[in-house]
C-alpha cells in the first residue's frame, strides 16, 4: 500500500506496482497540514484512475473527531460510497460506526494502537483489515496473525481478518502517533494532522535549580531514524501479514516511486524464491538516495529502545535540482521538448520528470539538441529536446539528480 | 477599527476561533472549515472590518490558530 499525497505521487505509485494507495482530503487526516491533500471533488477521478489498473483506494479519515466535525465526516463518507473508493482508514468510533451503517468498508488505523488478539476480535465486528501498532515485535505480530487463523476470526464481510503493518518510512517517538508535543508548544495538534514535528529538533536539558545545561550524547534525542524492513522482509512476510504499508503522504513523487518499486520487487522476489543479499544491497542503495533520516528496523527486531537520528533533515545521497518545464512530446520520434529555466542540462546528466498525469520518469541524457543542433549542454532560457520513451506533458517539471 | 483576515482554504477545522470569538466565527457544516462571519472573499482571503470591542477575542483566536491563517490589523 503506497502513499499518495498528490496526483504525481498517485501516478508514481500506480506505475511502480502498488496494489493499493491511500490518501487524504482537506482536513481530518493525519497530514492535514500538507498542502498536497486532495479535495472531495477529486474522489471519482482517483477511484477511476486506480480501478483501471486494478488498484484499491483508501481514504484516511483518522484524526481525533469532535462534535463540530460530525457533519463533515458524514459528507466525506457519503462521497466515498458514491465515488466507489474501496474503503476508509479510521480510528474514531463515530467514523467507524457511520461507515458501517451506510456500508462503507473500514480499515482500522494504527492510531487505535492494536497490540493484542482480543482487540483484533473486538474490531472484527466493524472491519476486515487492521493496521497493528508500530511498536510490536515480529514475534508478537506472528502470534496475532496465527491466532486469527486458528480462531477463524472473521471480519464484518465474513472473510478472515487481514493484518497490515508499516514497512517503510518515518517513525514517531510517540506510541502510535499519540503525541502532545506539538499541541503543547505551538497549539497545533498532531492528532488533528497539524504536527509541527518538534521531535525532529535539537534539545538540551537544563537543571532549573543551578542552571547547568546538560549535554546529551545524541542531540536529536526525540527524533527516530526512519523505518526500513527491506533487509528482513522475508521474516516480516512470514509473520502472516497481508498488507505492507509505506508511510509518506508528505513525500515527493520520486520518493513514492522508488520506495514502491523497491518493495514491489522485494515482495515478488521473495515469492519467486530469489530474495538474495545482492538484490537487498541494490534496494538499500536505491533507498539511500531518497529522503531518509538514516534507517533502522523499527521495533520489529526487538531493540531495547529507539535508534535516534544524528542529523536534522535528510541523509539522502541524492537530491533534485529544478531545471525547467515540459513543452511538448513527439510520440513518433519519441522526443521530449523542454524549456530550461535555471541551471544547465548536460549530456550524461541523470534527470527526473514529474507531472500529475506523467507520474515520475527517471532517465539519463544520452544526447541533447538545441534548435536542431546536437549540443553538449543547454543553459537557461534554452529550449532543448532529448529522446524519451515515455510521454511527457506540458508544464511537467524537469529536474537534474545530483549527489549530495 | 479592526481588520480580520482569514485564509479559509488552509483551515483544518479545529474550532479554536469559534470557542474564543463565537460572534465572529462559525463552523461550516458543508466542508468542516471555519467561516468568518460577514467576511468578503478576494482571491481566497476573507476580510471583514469590525469595531475595536471585537479586537481582544479575535486576537486570542488568531494566536490560538494552529495553522496561523487568521490576521488581525488595527487601523
Amino acid at each position: 500500500m503506497a502513499p499518495a499525497g498528490s496526483w504525481e505521487a498517485l501516478q508514481a505509485a500506480l506505475d511502480n506496482g502498488a496494489d493499493s494507495i491511500y490518501f487524504g482530503v482537506d482536513q481530518l487526516n493525519m497530514r492535514a497540514r500538507a498542502t498536497m491533500n486532495f479535495t472531495l471533488e477529486d474522489l471519482p477521478e482517483i477511484a477511476s484512475r486506480c480501478k483501471r489498473k486494478g488498484v484499491k483506494t483508501y481514504l484516511t479519515l483518522n484524526t481525533i473527531v469532535y462534535d463540530h466535525d460530525l457533519s463533515i465526516i458524514k459528507t466525506v463518507i457519503n462521497k466515498v460510497k458514491e465515488s466507489q473508493i474501496s474503503a476508509i482508514i479510521a480510528s474514531d468510533q463515530a467514523v467507524i460506526s457511520y461507515a458501517n451503517t451506510i456500508g462503507v468498508e473500514v480499515h482500522i488505523s494504527t492510531q487505535l494502537n492494536i497490540t493484542n488478539i482480543e482487540t483484533v476480535k473486538f474490531y472484527a465486528h466493524f472491519s476486515n483489515v487492521m493496521v497493528l501498532s508500530r511498536e510490536l515485535s515480529l514475534g508478537q505480530i506472528k502470534r496475532i496473525c496465527s491466532e486469527v487463523e486458528k480462531e477463524k476470526i472473521k471480519g464484518s464481510s465474513g472473510d478472515l481478518v487481514k493484518i497490515e503493518v508499516f514497512g517503510h518510512g518515518a517513525l514517531c517517538m510517540a506510541v502510535s502517533g499519540k503525541c502532545y508535543l506539538s499541541l503543547h508548544t505551538q497549539n497545533a495538534s498532531a492528532n488533528r494532522g497539524a504536527c509541527m514535528q518538534n521531535c525532529r529538533r535539537k534539545y538540551k536539558v537544563i537543571d532549573m535549580e543551578d542552571g547547568h545545561e546538560l549535554a546529551l550524547d545524541n542531540e536529536y534525542i526525540m527524533s527516530p531514524k526512519d523505518l526500513c524492513t527491506i533487509d528482513f522482509l522475508d521474516e516480516l512476510i512470514e509473520t502472516g501479514i497481508s498488507v505492507l504499508k509505506i508511510e509518506g503522504r508528505g513525500r515527493a513523487p520520486e520518493y513514492v516511486a522508488t520506495v514502491t518499486r523497491c518493495y514491489r520487487e522485494a515482495i515478488d522476489a521473495y515469492y519467486e524464491g530469489n530474495y538474495t543479499e545482492k538484490k537487498i544491497n541494490e534496494w538499500m542503495n536505491a533507498l539511500d538516495k531518497i529522503y531518509n533520516r538514516g534507517f533502522w528496523g523499527g521495533y520489529y527486531l526487538g531493540q531495547e529502545l529507539g535508534e535516534w537520528t544524528d542529523t536534522s533533515g535528510s541523509k539522502a545521497t541524492q537530491k533534485k535540482v529544478y531545471l525547467g518545464k515540459g513543452i511538448h512530446y513527439f510520440p513518433k520520434a519519441k522526443v521530449g521538448h523542454f524549456k530550461i529555466e535555471s541551471q544547465a542540462l548536460t549530456v550524461g546528466d541523470k534527470v527526473l520528470i514529474t507531472g500529475p498525469t506523467t507520474g515520475v520518469i527517471e532517465t539519463e541524457i544520452a544526447s541533447l539538441q538545441v534548435d536542431g543542433q546536437f549540443v553538449k549542454s543547454a543553459g537557461k532560457e534554452d529550449e532543448c529536446t532529448f529522446t524519451l520513451d515515455q510521454t511527457i506533458r506540458k508544464a511537467d517539471k524537469l529536474y537534474k539528480l545530483v549527489a549530495t | 477599527m479592526v481588520i480580520i483576515t482569514h485564509q479559509r482554504e488552509k483551515c483544518i477545522g479545529c474550532n479554536y476561533c469559534v470557542e474564543l470569538a463565537f460572534q465572529r466565527w462559525r463552523m461550516s457544516k458543508k466542508d468542516g472549515k471555519c467561516t468568518l462571519i460577514d467576511g468578503v472573499e478576494k482571491k481566497g482571503f476573507y476580510t471583514v472590518r469590525v469595531q475595536d470591542d471585537e479586537l481582544e477575542e479575535n486576537q486570542k483566536a488568531a494566536n490560538a490558530c494552529p495553522v496561523k491563517i487568521i490576521r488581525i490589523k488595527q487601523i
